[in-house]
Parts: structure tokens; sequence; C-alpha cells
């Protein structure tokens, strides 16, 4: 196979033909990082890049998959990872100037996890400074830009990670997510982002952003690479509070697109600033669905009115808490309007935060009841498609200060809740920028999101639409 | 009390780190609406009874 052929197998394929020594793993990783260099000044996607480090890698991968030392799935796959991951002996920032030469000692748990699997971490992506945004415009390091069209944002906080993926920088990469920072970008850069359940991906040796709504997550090209991504990565970890105690993960075995009688939510009254070139494309996945036996139900949840101004608030004040130390002493390092936030955090009262969580649980509470009617509530991931850097952190649209039906309640309230979510690419607009779904499942459900997902998948291929660069 | 007041007493938490007044000024204007925020939130929330978490030490496998 020549680069470019390559460059374009997603993970399931890339694995089945490394397995199959039909492509060799420093093939794949040379690619990904020739690839990488080709177009990298337009997309500023990566802090980090482990060139030297991870073809070395690759060389010792080949020779032990040779000898029949085959580790599954991920073994000689060239992955990359949001900078919040810390890696041992390789710079780990967090997007932030305080941090920009920090070498941790050891490895977060999800690069051991992913070490243990044979993959081969090429680079650390771009975000916004500790995951604080939802643009990656707020970096020490520059703004991350969209491969659809370098002159939008590729989304936040993990944008770096949805750009490597979607320009075909490795078919795999992994990010966190704290209010819609997995989703949001998978959306502006027509890829499938999953965040799963809260606890289900130890998050031991990554930066806090806020600890009650922080969740790892992955991006790639397809559901089923998602699955393939995550099986590795999931598992209890006694060292991460949140972590739970789970079943051996099996995402991928059983992992079933037929999804005859899902009954599939739809809240019809957040959706109208939804812009209507977005709302065409969701209506016609709901027609997919449909089409492969679902049942949509219509729905309102009067309650999420409230999820974005209380997932505000309490990622507000958990951020203040956790940088607290580091913004006594360094806060003119901060990105300035990442040192607003955190200020703004740190003049919430211990009662106010009460009172959200007060707020939080009657919102829980409400979609537990949802949840006993339906099994997944979907809706466009963003209102809108990217837009343009120079619109700044306001071009997102986010209202997260008034309740009201907005679609910023929408994209809060998954994370503010700990619950499962998928976005997938579901269109294209007029702009030649991608449109994207979301799927939100029950606590613990992320089988069966990550089935519709697939089904849907198996029905379209929105998915497979590449940005022109 | 009046909105200016609000507005000192949540930046009086700040006390002790060195903000030029430019960034008072941004901080200021986030703050702004948060004592409404907080409110709506409040009547929101009144009949949820109050959470109480404990953190059960995790088994290992």
């Amino acid at each position: 196979m020549n680069r470019a052929e390559v460059l374009e197998l997603n993970l399931t394929d890339l694995s089945r033909r490394l397995a199959a020594r039909e492509v060799s793993s420093t093939e794949s990783v040379s690619a990904a990082l020739d690839r990488l260099e080709q177009i990298e000044s337009k997309l500023n996607a990566f802090i980090t890049v482990l060139r030297e480090p991870a073809i070395a890698e690759a060389k010792k991968v080949d020779e032990a998959i040779d000898r029949g030392d085959y580790r599954g799935p991920l073994h000689g796959v060239p992955v990359t990872i949001k900078d919040m991951f810390e890696t041992a002996g390789v710079r780990t920032t967090g997007g932030s100037k305080i941090l920009k030469d920090w070498l941790p000692e050891n490895d977060s748990a999800l690069v051991e996890k992913l070490r243990a699997a044979g993959a081969i971490i090429i680079g650390k992506t771009n975000l916004d400074e500790f995951g604080h945004g939802g643009t990656s415009t707020l970096s020490h390091f520059g703004p991350v830009h969209n491969p659809w069209n370098p002159e939008r944002i590729a989304g936040g906080s993990s944008g770096g990670s949805a750009a490597a993926v979607a320009a075909l920088i490795g078919p795999l990469s992994y990010g966190t997510e704290t209010g819609s920072s997995v989703r949001r970008p998978a959306s502006y850069c027509g890829i499938t982002g999953f965040k799963p359940t809260f606890g289900i991906i130890s998050r031991q040796g990554s930066f806090r952003g806020a600890w009650s709504q922080d969740h790892v997550g992955l991006f790639a090209r397809s559901v089923k690479d998602i699955t393939l991504g995550l099986d590795p990565v999931a598992g209890f970890d006694v060292r991460d509070p949140a972590s739970v105690q789970q079943e051996t993960p099996a995402y991928t075995a059983h992992l079933n697109p037929d999804v005859k009688n899902l009954r599939i939510g739809v809240l019809r009254p957040f959706l109208d600033s939804v812009n209507s070139e977005v709302r065409q494309a969701f209506e016609a996945a709901l027609k997919a669905f449909a089409g492969a036996g679902c049942a949509i139900v219509d729905l309102d949840v009067p309650e999420l009115r409230y999820a974005a101004m209380t997932s505000m608030l309490t990622s507000s004040a958990e951020s203040a808490g956790i940088n607290r130390h580091w913004f006594r002493e360094h806060h003119r390092d901060f990105v300035p309007h990442v040192a607003r936030g955190i200020a703004a955090g740190m003049t919430i009262t211990a009662s106010e935060y009460l009172t959200a969580q007060k707020a939080r649980q009657r919102i829980r509470e409400a979609l537990r009841a949802v949840y006993e009617k339906v099994a997944i509530i979907a809706s466009p991931t963003t209102a809108r498609v990217a837009p343009p850097l120079a619109d700044g952190v306001k071009g997102n649209g986010d209202d997260t200060r008034h309740a009201s039906a907005n679609h910023s309640n929408l994209l809060r309230f998954p994370s503010m809740l700990g619950l499962p979510g998928c976005s997938v690419p579901c269109g294209i607009n007029s702009e030649y920028l991608p449109i994207g779904m979301q799927l939100i499942g029950a606590w613990f459900n992320d089988q069966t999101v990550l089935n519709l997902a697939a089904a849907y998948q198996s029905a379209t291929d929105w998915h497979t639409k590449r940005p022109a660069l | 009390m009046e909105t200016t007041d609000k507005i000192a007493r949540r930046l009086a938490l700040l006390e002790g780190i060195d903000l030029p007044p430019a960034d008072l000024e941004a901080i200021a204007a986030e703050v702004a609406d948060l004592d409404r925020v907080v409110a709506e939130l409040e009547a929101f929330g009144r009949s949820t009874p109050w959470m109480s978490q404990q953190t059960q030490p995790g088994k290992k496998d």
C-alpha cells in the first residue's frame, strides 16, 4: 500500500492489516507523522510531536508482531492524546504556560493502558488551557484550526485531538470532557466522538477541570473504531475515586446494529435555536432511525432549562478549587480568558455551590424518569456548524446564564450527569462544514448508545466524508 | 444590597491576589449576574432533598 492508502485506513482496517502483516507499524506511524508534518502549520493541532521515539517504538512492535507476539487491535497503531494526560518523560503542558516545560515522572492511567495495548503515541494534542473552554483557541500554544476550513475553530477543549483524526493524523485520539469537550469538537470536525458513563475510564494522571464532571473520551472515524479504542482503556482503577467497578470491557464484541423497537426521545422545544441546515440534517437522521425500526418520541424535560446554569456554576466552583493554589502564584501566566473564569469561580461560595448541587439532583431525577420511557435522547450535537476563529469564544453561541430552552443545555447535561454520549457526523452544510448529532444514553447503557450509532453508520456514509485539506 | 455592593462582596474573595484594574473590571463583568443565577437555582432546587455523599474505599480486584 502507498502512504496515502495507509493514511486512509480507519482503525478497524488498520488493525486487521497490522495483524495480517499487510501493513507494518513503521509504515503506519511514519505515514501519520509525515502527514502531521505536511499540514500541521495549517492546523496547530499539536503541542509536542514524538517522531523519533514513535518510529523507534514502531520498529520494535514490528519485530514483536513478526515473532507472533501480537497484543490486540491497538498494537502498532499510531494514536494521539490530548495534552492533559501525564506522559512519563514527555512534556505535558495542559496547554498552559505554567507547565510549558514540565516532564512528568509517571504515566497517567490512560497512557499505561495504551502502552500495555501496544499503541504508539505520536504526539500530544493542543487544547483550551487545562480544558477550560469550548473552542481550543484558549491555549498558550495558539489556537487549533479546523481541517475542514482553517479559518474556523475545531471546537474545544479537545480540539487538537478531533482535528488530528479528521486530518488523517492517526485513526484514534483520546481527549477529555467536562462540559462538551469531546462531543463538540467531534461535531465541528466531522468525526465520531464518544464520552462513556462517568467512571468508566480512569482519569488518574490527567489534569482536573471539574472533578465531578471530568471524563476521558475518544475520537475515531467510526463507532466500530471507537469500541476498539475503548475496550483496552476502560476498567476499574482504585487510584481514581470516581472509577466504577465493571465487567471486563467488551464493547466491540457486543456491538450490534439491530436497534429495532429502540425508543429515541427528541427534545423538540430545545431545537428552536438550531440552525436550519443543522436541523434539516438532524430530521433526516431521525428518518433513518425510524427506517431502522426505532420509535421516535417527542419529549419535553422542563428541568433541562436549568442544566447549563447548573453545570456552569458547578464547574466554575470546582475549577476554582482545583486551581486555587496555582492561581494565587501564577494568575498572570494563565490565558486571560481562563484566568477570568477561574477568578469568577473563586467568588462562588460553598453554600452557592451546594445550591447548584440541589438543582443538579433535581435534573438528575427528571432524566431518570425520562430514561424509563426512552433509551436514548437524540439531538444535534451543536446548534450551528464550526464558527469562524475571528468570532472568538462567543462564536459558539453558548448561554450558560439563563434558564431557557437553549441548546447549551443539551450540550452540558450529559457530562453534568455522567451520561454516556456519542457524537456522529450526520451531514455537511452548504459551506462544506460538518454537522453532528449526539446520542445520549442512560447511565451505564454505553453499549446501547454505541449500538445505535453503529446502526446509523451502517445506514449512512456521513462518517466517511473527509475535509479537502 | 445594591448590585455594586454584591459585586464588591464577591471580588473581596479575591483578596491577596494582585490583579490589575482592567482584569478586576473584566472579572466584575463575569460575576455580575451570579447572584441572579444562584437565586434562580435556589428556587428551582428548593424541593429537592440535600444530597449526602460518602466516599467508600474502592474494592481491589
